[in-house]
Order: C-alpha cells, then sequence, then structure tokens
C-alpha cells in the first residue's frame, strides 16, 4: 500500500524517536529506583501531570495556527472556581455547572482569539492580557463565595471525585483512559476533518488559504476557542481529582505546555505538528519529571530540564532548517572527514 | 572575462547571478561614466532589481567583478557599499514609519547629530524643497518619502546614486521637480543609474542609455543614437516574428452568437480605474502590462481580495461585484495568484492537500473524505503530467513546473466557468512550460473563459484571441487577433501607442 | 488629512496616570497627598528598573519573559553575599550573572534564531530551577540592617535615593537612546529591520545588546530588590516579566518594535504600580489588580493594533492610487469582432 509513504515517513521518525525516549526513561529511572517501575506507580503518575496532558493537546491547534496561548493556564483555575461557586454556594446541580464551566471557557479562548484574528494583535500579548484577566476574574468570583480563597471549595460528592480517581483494574487509572479518548478525539478533529484540514492550511500559509476561499478568520479564532475549552476541562477534571476547587490550580503550566508542543513537533511558526507528538512529548516531560523526582531531585529544580528540553529542541529544529548552519555543518563535516583521511 | 574599464566610475563584468535553478542574471556587462545619467530599462523579470541589489551589497552574484573607479570591490554587506560611496534609492521607500525625517535621514552616520542637522538643512534649502524635517515618516505622502530617501543618498555624498523607478509614484510638478534635482546632482559629477518604465523620462534626462532583457544587456549607448522604437525593438526577444502558424491552429471563435462569461464594467479599485472588458467561452483574452500597471489588482480585486470603489463585475449574467473570496469562487470564478511562493502553495503540506485545498466543502461533510481526495490528486496528476513521486510528496520539494501544476489544479477542482492565471509559467523551466500552454490550450478547447495575465509577450501573443493592454492603471488598447504582437504590446505596455504618444 | 505631529503616546501615558490619580483623589481625598503620591512613585522602583531593561529587547521587536526570573536569581546571588559580609562581590556577581543570562537570550535569539518568545521561556524554566539549586530551597535572610537601610534614605523629602537614582538612569538611558547614533539603533531595528539592515545597522550586534541590558538591569532590580524586601524567597521575582511587559504597554511601547521610549516604560510602571493602591483607597480588595490590569492591557493592545492597521490600509491605498495616470481612458468597442 502507497498510500502514506513519504508523509508518515517524516513524521514517524520524529514521533517514534519520542516514543525511544520515553521507554528508555523509563528504564533508566527503573534502573535508578525499581519502585518505579511498579505499574501501579508508573501508571499512578500520570495523575499529576494530567493538567499539562489535557492542556498541551488542544494548545496545539492555536500552535499550528501560528498562535501561541498563554491563558490557558489562567482557564484552569478559573474554570475550577467557577464550579465550585455555582456548585457550593449557588446551589447548582455539579455536573450542569461543569457544562457551564466548559462553557467558560469556550468563551474565554474565544475572546482572545477574536482579537487575533479580526485586529491582528500579536497572540502573544493578548493572552497576556487574558492570563491577568482571568486569572483576576477568578480571584473575584472566590469573594463570591462563603468559603476563603485559600481554602478553596471542598466536599465534592464522591461519585464526581472517584470518577476521575478510580482505576481500571485496580492499575490504570481512569484520567490515563480519559487522556487516551481526548486524545483520539483530538486526533480525529485535527487530522481526518475538514476543520482539521483548514487549520493547518491556515497555519502553513494564512494567504494563500484566503486565496483558496477558507474562512481564516473563523478558523484561527476557533482554535482559541478550542484551546480554552482544553483548558476548562482539564480545570475540571483537576478539581475533580483533588477534591478542591481553587483558584491557583494550573498557575505554573504555561512551559511545560508549550515545552510539550513544541518538542511533540509542532513549529511555532505553524503548519506542522500532531496531536500525537504533542501527547507522546507531554508523556516525556511529565515522566521525565517524575522519575527525577523518584531519583531523589528536588521537585523545585525540575523545570530546568524542561527549561533545556525546550531550547535545545527548537535550536536543533531552527538549526536543521537554516541554510547558514547547515552550509557551515557541510564546511565541518568535510574538514573533519579531510583530517580522518589524513591520520589514516 | 572581461577586465574592467579603467576610466568608468562603476564597470561590471560578467556578473551572474541565479536563485536555485533559476538564472535570473545571465553576464551582465555595464558602465557608467562620472557625472552622467545611466536609463536602465527592463521589461518584469528581466532581472534588474537583483542587478541592483547586488550593486547595494544585498546580494552576492555568483560570478563576475564589480570595480568602481577602477579597483574591484567586494560589496558583501550593505555597509560596504554604502562605504563605497553607492546608495540605492528603492522603488517602495524603506524610511522607519516611526521616526522622523531627520532622524531617518541620519540614522547610521557616526557624525555629531547637530553637524548632520546643520549640513542637511542647508542640503534642502539648496535644492528648494519645502519639507519639515521634524514630521514623522509615516504621516509622510509616497512623494515626500521617496524625496527623504533621496536626501539619504545625498547626504551620504554618494558618487554612484541608483534611483529605481523614482517617478513610479510622482505627480507632474514633482517629477519636473525631481529632474531639476537630477540636473545638479549631474553637475556635481555624481553618477546615477535611472531604472524606469517611461521611456520620455529617459530621453529626457539620461545621456546613455541601456536596455536590459533576459538577464543580459541587449542595447547600450549614448541617447542620441535612439528612437522610442529602436528602444522597444531592444525589449523584444530575438526571431519576434510573430509565429502566425501556430495561432492559426486554434479554432476562431465566433464572438457573435455566444454571450461573454465575464463582464468587467468601468471598474475601479485600488491600483486601477475605468477597467472595461468582456471574456467569452473558449477565449483567452490576454492581459499585458508592466509591473505596477495594476493587472494583478484588478484580478485580485475581482476575486474579492480587495475593495471595489465603483463599477460592475458580472459572471454569467450574475452580478459578483464585491463578493467574498468564497462566494466568487462557488459562482465560478478562480483565480491562479501571481506569486506561487507567496500567496499560492502551502510548501509543508503534501500534493493531495494542495489539490484539494479550495475545494474542501466537495470532500465530505465534517470527516475529510480521503478517497474523494485521492481521486482528484490522481486525476489531475495524470491528466497534467505532474512528475511526483506520490501524492503524499511535500509541495515545497516539487520543482517549480510542477508547483505552478498543482497550483492550477488546484484552481480547476472547482471547475471554473472563468479561469484567470495569473503569470502561470514565471519561473518555470521551458518543458514545463510547454505543458502548461497545453493545459491552457486544452480548457479552451473545453470552453473555459480565460483571462490571462502575463509579463511574457511571447506568451501572450502565442496564447491569446484577443488582449488588452494596461498602462498606469488604465486599459490604453485594446487589441484584436491580427493586432497582437510583441511590437504592439510592448509599446503600449510603455505607454506608446503606435501613431500617439501616451501621457508616460 | 492625517496628522503631521502626532500625539506621544507618552503624552496619553501621562494623561491616564494623572486623571486616575485625581479621579480617585475625588472619590477619596485622602489619596491625593503629596505624600502618597511619592509613596505609589517609591514603590515602583524595581518595576521601573526592569521595565527599563526589557523596554531595550522590546523596541528592538523582541520579547524577554526571564527578567523575573534574573531578578530572583541576581538576588539570591547578592542577598546570600551580602549576608555573608560581601556587599561589593554581591554586586559585581548579581550584575555579571544578569549580563550573562542576557547573553545567553540574545545569542539564541539573534544568532541561532530561535523565536524570543520560546527562548527567554526555556531561560525563565532554568533560571528558575537554578535558583533552587542555589538556594537550596531555603530562604535567604538575615540581610545586614545598613544594607536594607540603603532602600529607605531620602532625599528631596520622601524620594528614595533608590528611586532618585532610578530617574537618573532612566534620563541618562533616554538619551542614550534618542540622542546618540547608536542608541538610536535599537528603535530602527524594532521599526524595520531590512530597512535598519540596508543602511548598515547591525541587526543581531544590537539584539544581543537589547537583551543584555535587560539582563543588566533585571540585576540591578534583584539587587534593589535585596535591600527593600530585606528576604530573598526561591519564588522571588515571579510574575514581574508579566508586570514588567504590561508595564511598557501601557506606557506607550509597541510590542511590534520601533515604538515608544524608556519615559513611557517608567510612566507604565508608575500605572501598573498605582492600580493596586488605587484599588485599596477605593474599597476593593487587592484581588481586582489582575483584572484590571488584563482588561487595561488588552483594551490598549487592540486598539494599537487597528489604528496600526488601519494605518498601514492607507498608505497601502494612497500608493496605488498613485500608479494610476488620469488620463482619458480607451473607449470599450461594443463587440470584438470586426472584419
Amino acid at each position: 500500500m502507497n498510500k502514506h509513504e513519504l508523509f508518515k515517513e517524516k513524521v514517524l521518525k520524529w514521533e517514534s524517536s519520542l516514543v525511544l525516549l520515553l521507554l528508555v526513561e523509563v528504564l533508566v529511572f527503573g534502573l535508578i529506583n525499581p519502585k518505579f517501575l511498579i505499574p501501579r506507580v508508573l501508571f499512578g503518575s500520570i495523575n499529576n501531570f494530567m493538567t499539562i496532558c489535557i492542556v498541551s493537546i488542544f494548545v496545539t491547534f492555536v500552535l499550528i495556527t501560528g498562535g501561541i496561548d498563554i491563558q490557558a493556564g489562567s482557564i484552569v483555575g478559573l474554570t475550577s472556581i467557577f464550579i465550585g461557586v455555582l456548585w457550593n454556594d449557588v446551589g447548582v446541580n455539579l455536573y450542569i455547572a461543569c457544562i457551564f464551566g466548559l462553557l467558560l471557557g469556550v468563551l474565554c479562548g474565544a475572546l482572545s482569539g477574536f482579537f487575533v484574528a479580526y485586529t491582528g494583535v500579536q497572540p502573544m500579548v493578548v493572552t497576556l492580557g487574558g492570563s491577568f484577566l482571568y486569572s483576576g476574574l477568578a480571584l473575584i468570583i472566590t469573594n463570591f463565595s462563603s468559603t476563603e480563597a485559600y481554602k478553596g471549595i471542598s466536599g465534592f460528592p464522591q461519585e464526581f471525585t472517584q470518577f476521575v480517581k478510580g482505576k481500571i483494574f485496580g492499575v490504570i487509572p481512569n484520567q490515563l483512559v480519559i487522556f487516551i479518548i481526548l486524545v483520539i478525539f483530538t486526533y480525529f478533529l485535527l487530522h481526518r476533518t475538514i476543520y482539521g484540514r483548514e487549520v493547518f492550511l491556515c497555519g502553513v500559509n494564512k494567504n494563500a488559504a484566503e486565496y483558496s476561499g477558507v474562512k481564516t478568520k473563523m478558523v484561527i479564532m476557533s482554535t482559541y476557542a478550542l484551546s480554552g475549552l482544553g483548558a476548562a476541562l482539564a480545570g475540571i477534571l483537576l478539581t475533580a481529582y483533588l477534591g478542591t476547587a481553587k483558584t491557583d490550580l494550573g498557575k505554573e503550566i504555561t512551559l511545560p505546555v508549550i515545552t510539550a508542543v513544541v518538542l511533540g513537533g509542532t513549529s511555532n511558526l505553524g503548519g506542522t505538528g500532531g496531536v500525537i507528538g504533542t501527547a507522546l512529548a507531554a508523556l516525556v516531560i511529565g515522566i521525565l519529571r517524575f522519575g527525577l523526582s523518584m531519583a531523589g531531585v528536588n521537585t523545585q529544580y525540575l523545570d530546568i530540564p524542561v527549561g533545556v528540553l525546550l531550547v535545545i529542541s527548537v535550536a536543533i529544529r531552527f538549526a536543521g532548517s537554516n541554510p547558514n548552519i547547515q552550509k557551515n555543518l557541510q564546511k565541518f563535516k568535510r574538514r573533519f572527514s579531510r583530517k580522518r583521511k589524513q591520520i589514516v | 572575462m572581461n577586465d574592467c574599464n579603467q576610466e568608468a566610475m562603476l564597470s561590471i563584468r560578467g556578473i551572474t547571478k541565479a536563485f536555485n535553478t533559476n538564472k535570473v542574471l545571465k553576464g551582465i556587462d555595464l558602465d557608467l561614466q562620472k557625472g552622467e545619467v545611466l536609463g536602465l530599462i527592463g521589461g518584469n523579470g528581466a532581472g534588474k532589481s537583483t542587478l541592483m541589489k547586488i550593486v547595494m551589497g544585498i546580494y552576492q552574484p555568483d560570478d563576475g567583478i564589480i570595480c568602481i573607479e577602477g579597483n574591484q570591490v567586494r560589496l558583501n554587506k550593505p555597509s560596504v557599499a554604502l562605504a563605497q560611496g553607492v546608495y540605492l534609492v528603492p522603488q517602495e521607500p524603506m524610511l522607519f514609519p516611526n521616526m522622523s525625517v531627520e532622524e531617518n535621514i541620519t540614522m547610521g552616520f557616526r557624525e555629531n547629530i547637530k553637524d548632520l542637522r546643520k549640513r542637511l538643512l542647508s542640503l534642502i534649502k539648496q535644492l528648494e524643497w519645502d519639507i519639515d524635517i521634524n514630521r514623522k515618516a509615516e504621516s509622510l505622502s509616497i512623494a515626500e518619502q521617496q524625496l527623504v530617501e533621496l536626501l539619504r543618498g545625498l547626504m551620504r555624498n554618494s558618487r554612484i546614486l541608483i534611483l529605481d523607478e523614482p517617478t513610479s509614484s510622482l505627480t507632474f510638478n514633482e517629477v519636473q521637480s525631481l529632474f531639476k534635482i537630477v540636473g545638479e546632482l549631474k553637475k556635481k559629477d555624481i553618477s546615477i543609474i535611472y531604472i524606469t518604465h517611461r521611456l520620455t523620462e529617459v530621453f529626457e534626462i539620461a545621456s546613455r542609455v541601456a536596455i536590459m532583457r533576459d538577464g543580459i544587456i541587449t542595447l547600450q549607448g549614448p541617447v542620441e543614437d535612439f528612437n522610442r522604437e529602436m528602444l522597444v525593438k531592444g525589449l523584444l526577444p530575438d526571431q519576434a516574428e510573430d509565429k502566425q502558424n501556430i495561432r492559426c491552429k486554434t479554432k476562431p471563435i465566433d464572438y457573435s452568437t455566444t454571450d461573454p462569461v465575464l463582464v468587467v464594467d468601468n471598474l475601479c479599485g485600488h491600483g486601477f480605474s475605468e477597467v472595461s472588458l468582456k471574456v467569452f467561452p473558449g477565449e483567452i483574452l490576454g492581459l499585458a502590462g508592466v509591473v505596477g500597471a495594476g493587472r494583478t489588482e484588478l484580478a485580485t480585486s475581482i476575486f474579492g481580495r480587495d475593495v471595489i470603489c465603483s463599477g460592475k463585475v458580472m459572471l454569467n449574467g450574475e452580478d459578483i461585484t464585491s463578493m467574498s473570496t468564497r462566494k466568487v469562487m462557488d459562482k465560478g470564478l478562480s483565480y491562479v495568484t501571481e506569486d506561487r511562493f507567496l500567496y499560492g502553495i502551502f510548501k509543508t503540506s503534501d500534493v493531495s492537500a494542495n489539490i484539494t485545498a479550495s475545494n474542501l466543502k466537495n470532500m465530505g461533510r465534517i470527516f475529510l473524505n480521503f478517497k474523494e481526495e485521492r481521486k482528484i490528486t490522481d486525476h489531475f496528476v495524470d491528466a497534467f503530467s505532474m512528475k511526483v513521486t506520490s501524492r503524499k510528496q511535500e509541495m515545497g520539494s516539487l520543482s517549480g513546473g510542477n508547483q505552478q501544476k498543482v497550483v492550477i489544479a488546484r484552481a480547476l477542482a472547482t471547475k471554473p466557468k472563468l479561469l484567470i492565471l495569473d503569470e502561470p509559467t514565471r519561473g518555470i523551466d521551458a518543458a514545463a512550460r510547454g505543458d502548461v500552454y497545453t493545459i491552457i490550450q486544452a480548457l479552451k478547447a473545453q470552453g473555459l473563459a480565460i483571462l490571462l495575465i502575463s509579463s511574457d509577450m511571447e506568451e501572450i501573443v502565442e496564447l491569446s484571441d484577443r488582449a488588452i493592454s494596461l498602462f498606469c492603471g488604465k486599459v490604453n488598447k485594446i487589441f484584436s487577433k491580427e493586432e497582437i504582437s510583441q511590437d504592439n504590446l510592448i509599446a503600449a505596455t510603455f505607454g506608446v501607442i503606435k501613431g500617439e504618444v501616451a501621457n508616460a | 488629512m492625517h496628522k503631521k505631529h502626532s500625539i506621544p503616546r507618552e503624552t496619553t501615558s501621562v494623561i491616564f496616570l494623572i486623571l486616575l490619580f485625581v479621579g480617585v483623589g475625588l472619590i477619596n481625598a485622602s489619596f491625593l497627598t503629596v505624600d502618597n503620591i511619592i509613596l505609589s512613585l517609591n514603590s515602583s522602583v524595581i518595576y521601573t528598573v526592569v521595565a527599563i531593561g526589557i523596554a531595550f529587547v522590546i523596541i528592538t521587536g523582541e520579547i524577554d519573559v526571564s527578567v523575573g526570573a534574573t531578578l530572583g536569581m541576581t538576588a539570591a546571588v547578592c542577598g546570600s553575599m551580602v549576608r555573608d559580609g560581601n556587599v561589593g562581590m554581591g554586586i559585581f556577581w548579581a550584575l555579571l550573572l544578569g549580563l550573562f543570562i542576557g547573553l545567553i537570550n540574545g545569542f539564541g535569539i539573534a544568532i541561532l534564531r530561535i523565536p524570543s518568545i520560546i527562548m527567554t521561556l526555556g531561560t525563565n524554566g532554568i533560571v528558575r530551577g537554578l535558583i533552587y539549586v542555589y538556594t537550596d530551597g531555603k530562604w535567604i535572610e538575615n540581610i545586614p540592617l545598613k544594607f536594607k537601610a540603603l532602600s529607605q534614605v531620602r532625599l528631596f523629602g520622601s524620594f528614595t535615593w533608590f528611586y532618585f537614582l532610578t530617574l537618573l538612569a532612566v534620563v541618562l538611558m533616554h538619551l542614550f537612546m534618542t540622542k546618540s547614533q547608536v542608541g538610536r539603533y535599537f528603535k530602527a531595528v524594532g521599526d524595520n529591520p531590512n530597512g535598519a539592515n540596508l543602511l548598515g545597522i547591525p541587526v543581531s550586534g544590537t539584539k544581543i545588546i537589547a537583551f543584555m541590558l535587560s539582563g543588566l538591569f533585571a540585576a540591578i532590580g534583584g539587587i534593589m530588590y535585596v535591600s527593600r524586601v530585606g528576604f530573598i524567597t526561591p519564588i522571588a521575582g515571579i510574575g514581574y516579566e508579566m508586570k514588567v511587559i504590561a508595564a511598557c504597554v501601557l506606557g506607550g511601547i509597541s510590542l511590534t518594535g520601533g515604538v515608544g521610549s524608556l519615559m513611557g516604560a517608567t510612566i507604565g510602571a508608575a500605572i501598573m504600580a498605582s492600580i493596586s493602591r488605587v484599588l485599596v483607597f477605593l474599597g476593593f480588595p487587592s484581588d481586582y489588580d489582575n483584572t484590571i490590569t488584563g482588561i487595561l492591557l488588552i483594551v490598549i493592545v487592540v486598539f494599537d493594533a487597528v489604528f496600526q492597521a488601519n494605518l498601514a490600509e492607507k498608505m497601502r491605498r494612497q500608493r496605488l492610487a498613485a500608479k494610476i495616470v488620469h488620463t482619458q481612458s480607451v473607449a470599450l468597442e461594443e463587440a470584438p469582432d470586426h472584419e
């Protein structure tokens, strides 16, 4: 079958190296601390970075169009406290509150997306403002609650929290299953629908997309709305997992999320990338952090390897496509091989 | 390779430059004497701006030498060229919009700012210009911006000034004012290369003239030795005999029994004015003109990319004026963009994605029907004899010719009634060009109406049933089949109508 | 017809600041005392210092989100050395560290062509982690009183000499940027990088210097932080980058580059610092801080983008209109068939 020849070749190369990296990590950390390899522990670790995983697969859409979203973390916290207050203080049915929470996330994302698509502001700036705005709104919403902000709202019904905390066969966390379902959903959305194709086209060449009759403004705005939806979803799941609704959930996830998307193969210039890569990269980063902490590294140091990973992965990609650097590399190679010849 | 001309101010020998496989300059030999104005004329794609960018140090030549006042120089950076006394006044001014005029002009100097201001003010006085140096550059009119660019060059005491189409945006009075300045500069022994499309200007202020065509200089000499017709001839390729036989192969079109597919009625928009034309089914209407004449602006405005100020566009009797791009395409009008690299190709997407990009709504409801996409891709790959390794080959790795075929296929996927082709064979090799011509002829035979925009006069002659020339945004001549010849076309696009002198 | 001399953006910002104070003063008169105003300005000193540095980067058209981390790191280094009695070394190493981080950023962005948002996001993460490594997760306390007192020294009434020093720095750097030949490179690079290249301006070099200045001033801010705050936690400086970027935008600096000045950054920082105090005085909990900042930021940036887009479109239309020669156009023949 000649179907997905060259394309898959290129994509598979990057993603298989991610899978390889994942396996290497598991091996190395397992050697350092054998407890790491216990299925319960290994799979259980995923719960800790599930928020990052979920948010990053949705943020992928935004980066493919060449934009960036740094407000997702704020939307996570905002959604959390929103459903908390709705359920606890306003008395709305919890599941209805969750639906409202998702809607809120979509709206927050769509607002920034609107400005990006229709007024031409830089995504970085508008989502910066959004991150202030939405984290601020979260704080304001707390004031409507009887509970103090730092405590957070708890006391959620068992079936709500158990749904997220539970495990299948006592080993595989429900969250992992949820994650896999979301990955499948976003995969189909991005790689198998007409909408997804339009997202790619807008990212590869916005002008050409316009000349092909694609409604680029709508498409671009929708990616931010999707990102907001993902953040809201992650917020709800995290709330259920922790059993507490707090305003500062998701505070520090921007760096890991962007790293996951970029490491996963999505170029921040837009046009290339994919959900699977992001998901794998998110797992790589999560396992890296977990493994390091199991190996005795202080949790606070964990941002260093993530930061290094980010810079190196982008540098490699840029060095790869930069003609000057390639020319210098060729020169280097030639000189090196000449030297070897001399020695021999 | 010859040696430089020792007496000349600027001497260029054997300069070649290619971008990938596209040979833009094929061995340029050019001399510029001290204190003279050299008029440099050339059609679109002749390579003028590439040559000037090489002289300015922006590009590096693949081969050849450049000498200034007899000494060979290596201009590998703009700062080197500036230090040598070369300054290029670009066609589109490259000012700093948020800075004042004074800041724009004095940027990059090492001198004391107060001294610079004094010099600048006295220079402005000398030239008798009325310009407020404290104004912000973004508030200047285009003419004023060009003057600022000129001042930059003068302040640098440049010995070699290159003016790239300096009058393209100037009014008549401003042009006269510019000529006066050029005269002053000549007296100061400053050498000027004056690039223009306007032949009358050359006769008015140039002392020597050079014609560039297809990457080489075809004519060079004192202005007195030439007249207008000779210059136009220099712009024509060799063996410009009309290829009557090829044209006669096609069936003559009977205009009396069919209605036009496209009617453009007195259309005014940004870059063109009062344009009227008709295109009939099975006909190819050639649209000729130099760069900036307004052809692409006309096409993109019809296609919904820009605002139309007045007038009407009718497609098969239906008014499509000012409709959005998507609607225009749905109604049956497709457009193949002029610059496929910028506006045409999805470089990192594969061939099938590129072909179906404008036809996505027929590829399924929610889910993309990959089978349908494969079918359409295969159909076009076959019909256009595209050389691709597979449907999934990345667009960026295709040759220019194959890329162009893909872009044309995309436009056809929506089964249009009228196709606008904008420079369909620019930058592609001869074999691909032949293929594209075959495709165009086949489309014509199927009854498609085609508006062919091209700077290649040979192409218009070979393919068109009728032709129109656009000059400075307006239609200045309509050609019937018999009247189409390279000679006539080139003349008209430069504003020369046989028997009359247009206001160039 | 468009204005020839447009109102400088800094004027708009100053007017906003004045209106802010006056407006609040109308509601609660005790706000409008000289002391209070000076207090507000004094409290903005660290923001102002860091904003000066980042302004260089933004004016060249890039962004630096690692300044908060740089501030925290340099504060930690300086603080630990001052605590151990070595003021001179503390200041020296802090400044050197700031320059070094800026150099790394500049190298990645100008030479390796890594987009500035990603590069500085990466260095931010790395430096944040390094703070924990350096401090072992512990707080740095017991800063000698004499050093802490430095921040309290007053000149000319209630102005701290820190603030005075900062104003001096602002004036000097502002003059550098606007009056010296080399200083003007920053604006040129941000305004039109291709045009700057054409004039022989070293674009890469200018950007690297900009990032080094950003790191340097973040370090100065770190040193001041040690004196003002008196103790350094591992999360010192968190969120500062966003606040100073917002300050620059509020002060009239455009994120696209080429627009704005250091004076504007200073005014913006003053606005940022004042907002919290204003809210307190109006009886709002400080929770509204972020929301207001966010709304302000979005409003300003959107207006700016719309304005720029309109201007660019106007220019484009002008260019095209100039190409049309107004002569009689050829009349359309009725039917194209002849003979």
